[in-house]
């Protein structure tokens, strides 16, 4: 067969910026059985598994995208464009290792309750996401989304860990009362917005996803069959907790003629947390303590916390924004 | 009895030690809890020996031995191989090996009696590992995985293997070993069981994860309830007795 141009899509560029061999050996998995697909057409869709809850109707998210052909190429003559096709499930209690393995960075703190974590994700089957590959034998797990209500929650000792953590990072005055009441009284209308990913998920991605969290939470304030877990739903507060890249010494003088590309003071690992940040009502940043080795590029980078509180009338606008962000790089 | 712990929000117990009839290895950097939880039931009997190999903490996947003697690979340094030397009790044979597999912890297992290893295992080796570690060696694959030393743990009582392991691979490991065996899993499913468990003949260490199911499968095929470090010797003691009478 004729050796076409390939033409680079978004897939190729991110080499995965892992610190953990786990998501290096998925997105090995991911290359080595996507390598003979010739699929066209659609790179998402989303399908209910048969046992979730009642009242859902399935939603048939068909993305066209322009897909390259490439053909199945040998380990050794690897291009670097892959094609892959990704599929958007309901947390199950099955999915418990990947999902753990993706929250490992969640929280600073050394030891905590992780693994009751990931079984509140998994309990709450009603809204949440799971990105998987499609016929993959391994199940690795690519992307967890969710929204936990911190109320309903509050006696898990997860939370009440995680309300310890953010108790201790937000130092400041005002936003220390601001926490104190969404943590206590309001906590009841206040979302713990939980979204990891493997780094080099394309980000084509994570529009649908958030759409589909978002939804999820509209039709469970509608679906859900107890009128107290409809309210849980009703959020007006989404509570982020997240890290983003902060230049490490801000006294250096910003030279017109920069080498490198881009010095700007924060680098976001998450697009979408640009979006959070400019949107949120308030937001603390603090040092971590395990700070992982930075890749080459971002070498005069630290990685910092980030926890911030968005509105949840502003969702509208950050699923636009989200959407024009990503269409446009 | 088996204890359930955790290095750092990881349950993989058995990648940051190891653990043997005559000594325990733990990895430096992990929180106090997990040393304590060693040295509270270990450290009456045996020594607990915080070290790095290679400067890294998964000293668990990287080291092979039993109570005769210690494997380490090419990697580990000069400062680490005098340390452990120096710690560890002198029947304890420590030798550094140039094998070009270098996780030794993945490619054997073994007791004080038998070792399973990689299908790929130079020659010389081999004869080290019979040296070095006093046993037999024979070259396996479990569940058609080759990494032995990952898929199974085995002491000298019992051992635990990869779930899909078949009952004819089964049978034939079990005359091998001459301990009963039991395909299963550690850590709520994980079926890595030596990344999950590290295990001696009192004791065993796993992850918090494990079910109760798991704990129990591992407690009988270890046999584990009874144990106790003395018993080892006290069992000898009981039949020599005998044969005066």
């Amino acid at each position: 067969m004729p050796r076409r141009p390939l033409r680079r899509s978004q897939l190729v560029k991110h080499h995965p910026l892992t610190f953990s061999p786990f998501s290096r050996s998925i997105a090995q998995v991911g290359f080595i059985s996507m390598g003979n697909h010739q699929k066209n057409g659609s790179l998402i869709h989303k399908s209910n598994v048969p046992s979730s809850s009642a009242g859902k109707e399935s939603v048939d998210n068909n993305v066209e995208s322009e897909s390259d052909e490439i053909e199945p190429s040998d380990d050794e003559e690897f291009d670097g464009v892959i094609q892959a096709d990704f599929e958007f499930f309901d947390p199950k209690p099955d999915d418990f290792h990947g999902v753990k393995t993706l929250l490992q960075t969640y929280l600073d703190v050394k030891e905590w309750d992780l693994s009751g974590f990931a079984d509140l994700i998994l309990g709450q089957p009603t809204v949440g996401t799971v990105v998987k590959v499609a016929d993959d034998e391994d199940n690795g797990i690519f992307s967890v989304v969710s929204a936990l209500n911190l109320y309903r929650y509050k006696d898990h000792k997860c939370i009440v860990e995680i309300k310890e953590f953010l108790r201790r990072v937000c130092q400041e005055k005002n936003m220390r009362d601001d926490l104190k009441s969404l943590l206590g009284e309001e906590a009841r209308n206040v979302g713990l917005l939980v979204s990891q990913r493997v780094s080099n998920l394309p980000p084509q991605l994570l529009p649908p996803l958030y759409d589909a969290l978002f939804d999820e939470v509209s039709w469970a304030t509608e679906d859900e069959p107890t009128e107290e877990l409809r309210k849980s739903f009703c959020f007006k507060f989404y509570l982020v907790i997240t890290k983003f890249y902060e230049l490490k010494s801000t006294s250096q003088k910003r030279r017109q003629n920069s080498k490198t590309s881009g010095d700007e003071e924060t680098i976001y690992v998450k697009p979408e947390d640009e979006i959070f940040h400019k949107l949120s009502l308030w937001s603390v940043s603090f040092p971590l303590q395990t700070q992982p080795v930075p890749p080459h590029e971002l070498r005069n980078y630290r990685l910092m916390g980030l926890v911030m509180v968005v509105e949840a009338e502003k969702i509208p606008t950050v699923r636009q924004e989200l959407k024009s962000l990503i269409s446009e790089s | 009895m088996v204890s359930g712990l955790q290095f750092e929000n990881s349950c993989e117990v058995g990648v940051f030690s190891k653990l043997s009839n005559a000594y325990c290895l733990v990895a430096i950097g992990g929180s106090e809890n997990f040393y304590s939880t060693f040295e509270s039931e270990l450290a009456d009997h045996i020594p607990v020996v915080k070290t790095s190999i290679g400067g890294t903490r998964i000293i668990g996947r990287l080291c092979a031995g039993n109570k005769k003697g210690l494997l380490l690979p090419h990697t580990t340094t000069d400062q680490e191989l005098q340390h452990l030397r120096n710690s560890l009790p002198d029947e304890v044979v420590v030798q550094r090996i140039e094998e070009r597999l270098s996780a030794l912890g993945n490619c054997i297992a073994c007791n004080d009696y038998v070792a399973l290893t990689h299908t790929d295992l130079d020659r010389e080796t081999e004869e080290m590992i019979a040296d070095v570690l006093g046993v037999e060696v024979f070259r396996q694959t479990i569940a058609g995985n080759i990494l032995v030393g990952s898929y199974c743990s085995f002491s000298n009582k019992g051992g635990l293997v990869h779930p899909h392991t078949s009952v004819e691979d089964l049978d034939e490991l079990s005359t091998l070993l001459q301990v009963p065996l039991v395909a299963g899993t550690v850590n709520r499913g994980s079926e890595v069981i030596a990344a999950g468990i590290t295990v001696n003949d009192w004791t065993a260490f796993c992850g918090s994860d494990t079910t109760a199911t798991e704990l129990s499968v591992i407690e009988n095929v270890f046999k584990l309830r009874e144990a106790q470090p003395s018993a080892i010797v006290d069992e000898m003691r009981k039949s020599l007795i005998d044969t005066v009478v």
